[in-house]
């Protein structure tokens, strides 16, 4: 009978104690209670049962805490991780949020751990920019856009836009400085990046310049490899294909030149590629500008 | 001449002279020489300074003209010009024209040029300019006056033939 008495003795210590103060509360409830004492593994535990609770998965508050807790864990766990998942699922929830009714409620909130998640995705993507990562780097800044226009969709990305992709067009241009020069596909997906920064800023200087040396680059490959002993039939069509991509780089060095960009070398730039065009006498005149320019 | 510049590839990449050098290729290929050309060496002369002329030597290097090797000499007047099978008269030296015809009339040479107007005035074939494409123009006349046989598939791919 002592026995009996002692054992429920125990069990009601237990549940005032440490269970009891639950009794009748919610997952978020015990989430919140957690979070305020900054345990987070038990917080992030019950943020992830209320959001599967059918009675806490559409409020707004559900989602506005899952995320504030993840944004915590990322802060204090994967700060260092450029691929962070806990930052991810903290941007997830507030998506989320921004779908639900009350969300007005949470919104500056949100908006402000949004704004500086998105900045530590850029910040990421600017610092994976080398031949190993730039994959990653590409997806954190896709991510880092979405995020911004998740807090407004009419958000200008304009100059970030340009400013990642010429970094990137850069970083990838890189092996041309060399002697192993780029592929034709690696060629391909710098152009493409120039082709998109000049949709975006048709006046961008380094895009106008780069992008002209890439098709003066393409076509001098054809040359440099053309047999000798290749018959004429096939030395016209070469010549055609050859023609026609110095005849696209042009209005890019032409560009170049208006703009003022790279004075010497957008010259040669120009010399060069109508030298290309067999038009000798335009080719001299860029070249005698450059000696006039080298004499100041 | 071409210069170079960071980001440039190949160093200076003169598509003209390489274009030149390999419609000359394909002229040893569509023009026939008497029998006694067809020994030693095959020769291409160049008469003035064009970049043509590394652009041959460095082809000289590694093709052949049937069983001849290809042999590129240079001449800075017609007075030196020697026994060639081709000779390339440079823009420079267009004006020396009459000079390098008379001193070439006992031999079969193919005369080139590259510029407008000397294919009536001796040349065989003058290299052109078409819409920024490399072309040649040919003198039959002038070309067979040298005992040299022109064949039918290089007047097809002439841009004009006299």
């Amino acid at each position: 009978m002592n026995k009996r008495i002692y054992i429920l003795f125990i069990i009601s210590i237990l549940t005032s104690s440490v269970f009891g103060q639950f009794v009748g509360k919610d997952n978020l409830s015990i989430s919140l209670f957690y979070m305020q004492k900054a345990e987070l593994d038990s917080a992030k535990k019950y943020i992830d049962l209320a959001t599967a609770d059918e009675t806490l998965t559409t409020a707004a508050k559900t989602w506005y805490y899952r995320g504030f807790i993840y944004k915590e864990l990322y802060k204090k766990r994967e700060k260092q991780n450029k691929t962070s998942p806990l930052r991810l699922i903290s941007i997830e929830s507030f998506k989320q949020m921004l779908t639900l009714q009350g969300a007005e409620e949470f919104s500056e909130s949100a908006h402000k751990i949004l704004k500086y998640e998105a900045s530590t995705l850029y910040n990421d993507a600017a610092r994976l920019l080398d031949p190993r990562n730039y994959k990653t780097a590409t997806t954190n800044f896709e991510k880092f856009r979405n995020t911004m226009l998740l807090i407004n969709p009419k958000t200008d990305l304009r100059a970030r836009d340009i400013k990642f992709k010429l970094a990137l067009a850069s970083m990838l241009n890189r092996p041309a400085e060399t002697a192993a020069g780029l592929d034709s596909s690696q060629a391909d997906n710098v152009k493409n990046l120039y082709i998109e920064i000049l949709a975006l800023d048709p006046n961008n200087p380094a895009a106008n310049y780069n992008l002209a040396i890439l098709y003066y680059n393409e076509a001098a490959d054809i040359i440099n490899n053309m047999d000798y002993d290749m018959d004429i039939m096939k030395l016209n069509e070469v010549q055609d294909r050859c023609i026609e991509i110095f005849l696209e780089g042009l209005p890019y060095m032409k560009k170049s030149y208006d703009l003022n960009y790279k004075r010497r070398e957008t010259l040669v730039g120009l010399s060069n590629i109508y030298y290309g065009l067999n038009d000798i006498e335009k080719s001299d005149a860029y070249k005698k500008e450059l000696e006039d320019l080298e004499k100041e | 001449m071409l210069f170079l510049v960071s980001g440039f590839k190949a160093p200076g990449v003169d598509g003209n002279s390489k274009m030149k050098a390999i419609f000359i290729m394909n002229f040893t290929k569509l023009i026939e020489w008497p029998k006694s050309y067809r020994e030693g060496n095959f020769v291409v002369g160049v008469i003035g300074d064009t970049p043509l002329y590394s652009e041959l030597t460095k082809m000289a290097k590694t093709k052949k003209v049937a069983n001849q090797s290809l042999q590129i000499k240079k001449f800075s007047t017609a007075k030196d010009i020697g026994k060639c099978h081709i000779l390339y008269v440079s823009k420079g030296k267009s004006q020396d024209i009459s000079a390098v015809l008379k001193k070439v009339k006992s031999n079969s040479t193919l005369i080139i040029t590259e510029k407008q107007g000397l294919v009536d005035k001796g040349a065989g074939i003058n290299f052109i300019i078409k819409n920024n494409r490399q072309k040649f123009e040919l003198n039959k006349k002038n070309v067979e006056k040298y005992k040299l046989k022109v064949s039918s598939n290089l007047e097809a791919l002439a841009f004009t033939v006299k």
